[in-house]
């Protein structure tokens, strides 16, 4: 099997879509020339042209709206916003908009768009450069919320949001880009609403998105030496959401951790923990540790932002307080 | 203020049970969670804590049936007057289910607060006199030597009223296994009961034999004492009061070749996911089969009277670390021999886990008790009542045998059938065991 960075797994999906499917086309800030502030549409430009790789001015609110006109015209647009910070700008095109079209005209008319963004910290980028606002699109019908954590992942789920026929907000991580994993041969595409097991455990459940996926796992394997067996599950879908698979799993367990790099107040972790209690309740042998940012705005100082933002061992600790003896 | 102790259900289904006798006599000084009285349902006999402390200032049913919820004692301050309590709580009593005396239960109930899933330890309000001795730990202790079998070996010490803290999965363990949680330690944060706590409250057996070892100073002791666990002293007790019973005993010797055989061919044609059927499976078909023809021997003695029943439910005695038990495979003459294997499988693991729940060892009317695995040649059963009747299965075995008038060899069974002559007679036994060493021979003949 390949093996592709992050990175390469997105532009891996992008360019088979674009040489594959006429209607795909991509808009965003400085994508062309440039090939995005993230390195990810490098190359694009020479392959398809600058008709179907468009660079947009400095609005998001405009980059949205018109990949909203186009989907409801019959194209499959992706568009890029360049920082998830900047989705604020486009929150009335996407919450009142995109999400809302299909159910207020009766099903008649689709917003096929894929609105891909990126964040997280880990590289000092303070406040406005770094937030993970993934569980604000949660909260908003009509929307469906993407946020994968490995390159086979990523290049799978992002040919599925392509091919949904609802607007798809797509998270990437933007210290997962350098990350390197195998891939498959052809793209399998990874269906919306599925789950992925990446270890199997019996002690405790780790429920895991973006990043954290990745210490989640670090954390299991030094749990392990202390003889506690750790699951991490990956919903990678957080809208819809493969409640089954968390369920089961943490029936299996009978304990839970939820770990994700936004603050933990509100964050998704707060859903999946009212998810699973409910569920689950009469499975559960110790109370869902939740696992995120300290409630602060992100500071710039390197020792600050490392002490704000979760670590593995702030999983391990959780996943010890989950075993926890008096 | 006194309070109504009330006749717990120990495990779903239960509507009463019989208190066999009372540990407390009126005016003895009881303390919360110390053993009050023996009560025996169908399956279990169980010591029954009290579940407030004071004075036990009267036993309202000495000895016999009750329902579910009914007043059997009252438990007060030494000089209380209870007769006003009284009044309404004799007519609980299950003897004497008048509409009227019913009812003023149900008031008595109502008035209460309201049940708690932590067993009721939260009745007693925290203004009794009994709070100035609420610092003290009390004796409880479930079932004697669990509570001191568990990791921590010390009784649980809440404040009377203090919520107790248990996870979910610990609470839903011990309803379904009819524990209360008043009487464990937790060992989780902040003293909260988790699962193992309760799973090793339910085990008893194994550390409590720990236990008593290491409390026993004496190391050159000419005998090691081994206190009984409550699944012992029930198994005692049962078995003791199965010597009572007149029984006979009726042994016969039958052709196994068709039995091996037929078992063999199932396993060949056993399908991914299926269980291995045992010969003691085909086994527990033949019998139920052979039962179903013969109704007299499918039967429990209850007080007096004989209880046939359609449905042969045959029990598998089944020793485990904590002792025998008895799981039953319900409806055994309605299944296959494969559906009988997957249930025997799941009844014996759970068992050997103690992780039985009441229902698996409910409704027997029937026991097949086997030691071939252990090459018994043939044995004789100990009746497990209220059934009338146990079936001791000995090891296939090569052996000489008359076949067509001549000597040859050929695999035998021997089987012992031991009856409870209240109930059947020789010849019933003996027309039942015709029967099963048919089948067993012709195991088609079941069809």
């Amino acid at each position: 099997m390949p093996e592709l960075t992050y990175r390469e797994a997105v532009r891996d999906a992008l360019s088979r879509a674009l040489r594959e499917d006429e209607d795909v086309f991509l808009m965003g800030e400085d994508i062309a020339e440039m090939g995005g502030s993230m390195a990810v549409t490098q190359g694009l430009l020479d392959e398809f042209g600058p008709k179907r790789i468009r660079n947009t001015p400095i609005s998001e609110m405009a980059i949205v709206g018109s990949g909203i006109g186009a989907a409801i015209q019959g194209m499959r647009p992706v568009v890029e916003i360049m920082y998830e910070d900047f989705l604020t700008l486009s929150m009335e095109q996407l919450v009142n908009q995109a999400a809302k079209h299909r159910s207020m005209s009766g099903g008649q008319v689709k917003v096929p768009l894929t609105i891909r963004t990126q964040g997280g910290a880990g590289w000092s980028p303070g406040a406005q450069h770094a937030q993970q606002l993934e569980s604000w699109f949660v909260h908003v019908p009509g929307l469906k919320v993407v946020f994968a954590s490995t390159p086979e992942d990523v290049r799978g789920l992002l040919w599925s949001a392509i091919y949904d026929d609802n607007p798809v907000v797509f998270f990437e991580h933007r210290t997962l880009y350098p990350l390197k994993g195998e891939v498959p041969d052809e793209l399998e595409p990874i269906p919306l609403g599925k789950a992925r097991v990446h270890r199997e455990g019996k002690d405790v459940t780790v429920v895991a998105t973006g990043r954290l996926v990745h210490d989640a796992l670090s954390a299991a394997e030094q749990a392990e030496k202390d003889g506690i067996s750790v699951e991490v599950v990956d919903p990678r879908t957080l809208l819809p959401l493969d409640e089954e698979t968390i369920i089961a799993s943490v029936k299996k367990t009978n304990r839970c951790v939820t770990a994700h790099e936004a603050v933990v107040r509100g964050g998704f972790g707060a859903e999946l923990a009212a998810v699973i209690q409910h569920a689950a309740f009469d499975w559960l042998d110790a109370p869902i540790e939740r696992v995120g940012s300290r409630f602060a705005p992100l500071p710039f100082a390197p020792v600050m932002e490392q002490y704000v933002v979760p670590q593995v061992e702030d999983v391990l600790d959780a996943i010890k307080r989950t075993v926890a003896r008096a | 203020m006194a309070t109504e102790i009330k006749l717990p259900r120990l495990g779903q289904g239960m509507e009463a049970g019989t208190i066999v006798r009372w540990l407390k006599s009126e005016g003895d000084e009881v303390a919360k969670g110390e053993p009050l009285f023996e009560l025996d349902t169908d399956k279990v006999t169980q010591e029954v804590e009290a579940d407030a402390e004071g004075v036990l200032l009267k036993i309202v049913v000495p000895e016999g049936e009750a329902n579910v919820g009914a007043t059997v004692a009252v438990i007060g301050a030494a000089d209380e007057d209870v007769s006003g309590l009284l009044a309404g709580a004799q007519g609980g009593n299950g003897d004497s289910a008048a509409p009227a005396a019913e009812a003023s239960a149900e008031e008595a109930r109502a008035s209460e607060e309201p049940p708690t899933e932590d067993g009721g330890a939260q009745d007693v309000p925290p203004s009794t006199q009994a709070s100035s001795e609420a610092e003290t730990p009390s004796n409880s202790v479930l079932e004697g030597e669990e509570a001191a079998g568990s990791e921590t070996a010390s009784a649980p010490t809440r404040v009377e009223g203090e919520r107790i803290k248990a996870s979910p999965l610990a609470r839903r363990i011990a309803r379904e296994r009819g524990l209360d949680l008043a009487a464990l330690s937790g060992t989780g944060p902040d003293g909260r009961i988790i699962a193992e706590d309760v799973e090793q409250a339910g085990d008893g057996a194994a550390p409590v034999a720990a236990a008593t070892a290491s409390a026993a100073p004496e190391a050159d002791a000419e005998f090691e004492a081994v206190e009984l666990t409550s699944v012992r002293r029930t198994i005692a007790r049962r078995l003791t009061a199965a010597w009572a019973a007149p029984v006979f005993q009726l042994s016969v010797t039958a052709d196994a070749s068709e039995l091996a055989t037929t078992r063999e061919r199932m396993v060949g044609l056993l399908r991914e996911g299926e269980t291995k059927p045992t010969v003691n499976d085909v086994l527990t078909r033949l019998v139920a089969s052979a039962l179903q023809r013969h109704p007299a021997v499918n039967a429990l003695f209850v007080d007096g009277a004989i209880h046939r029943y359609r449905r042969a439910n045959v029990g598998m005695a089944v020793a485990t670390p904590n002792g025998l038990v008895v799981p039953v495979i319900q409806a055994a003459d309605q299944k296959s021999v494969l559906e009988i294997a997957a249930v025997r499988a799941d009844l014996v693991s759970r068992a050997r886990e103690g992780k039985l729940k009441m229902t698996d060892l409910e409704e027997g009317t029937f026991t097949i008790s086997n030691l071939g695995m252990y090459d018994i040649e043939q044995f004789i059963a100990v009746l497990n009542p209220p059934q009338v009747a146990i079936l001791a299965v000995g090891s296939i075995e090569d052996r000489p045998a008359v076949v067509d008038g001549n000597l040859g060899i050929r695999p035998t069974l021997t089987m012992t059938l031991t009856c409870d002559h209240r109930a059947i007679d020789g010849s019933e036994g003996a027309e039942f065991l015709r029967t099963v060493k048919t089948l067993v021979e012709s195991p088609a003949l079941a069809l």
